[in-house]
């Protein structure tokens, strides 16, 4: 656990403005969910677009940091999206 | 090392045997979980039109279970525990019905009508009566976790008068929207000596109660609701399944970010910890998305 947390730590300094904006894309994501709550609607919309913004985010970094790959992206978009269909069964209740 | 460990080392931890990253998060891996969870996605939105008023179906609650709930909770506060009732079930249960059949959500109905004409309307004579209404949960300890948070629903679940006790979940449309609906319903019969006194203590008793409504089915419907329940009960494996599904992924991906920073590899691959932090607030949004309900 100790070699995980010093591992993350140094990874988040490494690269704190990216972090930085992911987190805060996270935040706001909570915030709009608070929002929205028992709206199932605008939750999904809420949800896609934190979706989007998961994928867009890791272009982004990979962009920025020159490791921009396919396999990366494609990496992004399933994760992404495996989550959005598993939270769209919740949202469906 | 026995097959069963390499098996576990080859999916969990970084090697020259997966190209040094887990083959849980290999890209093949990744699209099996999508396949997983498209299928799944699928499958409930099927059974969900298939079987719309399949009781529990919809959500995880229960007439018995909600009962179990209150008497817990009368119980701790000392009060005699609730006997079920058939007649104020049914009156929970028209109580519900109308309330889809007008399209409305409230005590009184557009026309007037009152928990109490559907309480009487079962043969029901009381002394004292309550409703309180929910809608929209998705489990029974929400429900009643709710009414207790209400002062005006928690004292009229913990009203000492109250001898009896009915519910009704009933799915379907109400405003254009699937829902649930729970009703339920309290009651002190009269008794045979203050039969005609009750007739005029009713309209202080539905002053009294005016906050509380209740629902339910007669026993039978009660009992057969939750035998079906029990064999479709996809709506809690649907979130067992994204919780386990969830926790899974976090263990591998910090499993595999640990290891490989530990041997410095350098490979093409997506950001572990941006993964993590990724479903840590999917996770925090899950107990938005699964607090829905609202009390009345």
């Amino acid at each position: 656990m100790n070699h995980f947390f010093h591992h993350s730590l140094k990874e988040l300094k490494k690269h704190t403005y990216d972090y930085l904006l992911l987190f805060t894309t996270g935040i706001f994501f909570i915030i709009f969910l608070k929002l929205f709550q028992g709206d199932r609607f605008y939750t999904f919309i809420t949800v896609l677009i934190f979706v989007f913004s998961y994928i867009i985010w890791g272009i982004f970094h990979h962009a920025k940091t020159r490791t921009l790959h396919i396999k990366n992206v494609v990496e992004y978009i399933l994760i992404g999206f495996t989550i959005l269909f598993l939270l769209q069964i919740l949202l469906n209740y | 090392m026995n097959k069963f460990q390499r098996f576990l080392h080859h999916l969990f931890v970084p090697s020259y045997r997966n190209n040094y990253k887990s083959k849980a998060l290999h890209t093949d891996f990744l699209a099996y979980y999508l396949i997983f969870a498209l299928l799944l996605m699928i499958t409930v939105k099927n059974i969900r039109s298939n079987y719309p008023n399949v009781l529990g179906f919809a959500t995880d609650i229960t007439s018995n279970k909600l009962l179990e709930l209150t008497n817990n909770e009368r119980t701790k506060a000392n009060l005699n525990p609730l006997i079920l009732n058939n007649n104020l079930t049914e009156a929970a249960e028209k109580k519900a019905k109308d309330m889809f059949n007008k399209n409305y959500w409230s005590h009184f109905g557009p026309n007037g009508e009152t928990p109490w004409d559907f309480i009487l309307g079962t043969g029901y004579q009381y002394e004292y009566a309550g409703e309180n209404l929910a809608k929209n949960f998705l489990f029974s300890q929400g429900v009643v976790d709710a009414w207790m948070k209400s002062p005006t629903h928690r004292e009229n679940l913990l009203r000492k008068e109250y001898a009896n006790i009915g519910f009704a979940v009933v799915n379907g449309v109400l405003n254009g929207e699937e829902t649930t609906l729970i009703v339920q319903m309290f009651g002190t019969p009269t008794t045979g000596l203050n039969q005609s006194l009750n007739q005029k203590i009713n309209p202080l008793t539905q002053n009294k109660n005016d906050s509380i409504t209740l629902s339910g089915n007669d026993m039978q419907n009660i009992l057969g609701n939750s035998e079906k329940r029990s064999v479709i009960n996809i709506f809690s494996f649907s979130i067992e399944a994204t919780y386990f599904f969830l926790i899974f992924f976090a263990l591998v991906l910090m499993i595999d970010f640990v290891i490989a920073s530990k041997l410095h590899i350098i490979r093409i691959s997506g950001k572990n910890i941006a993964h993590l932090v990724f479903i840590g607030f999917i996770l925090i949004a899950i107990v938005f998305i699964l607090k829905v309900g609202a009390i009345l």
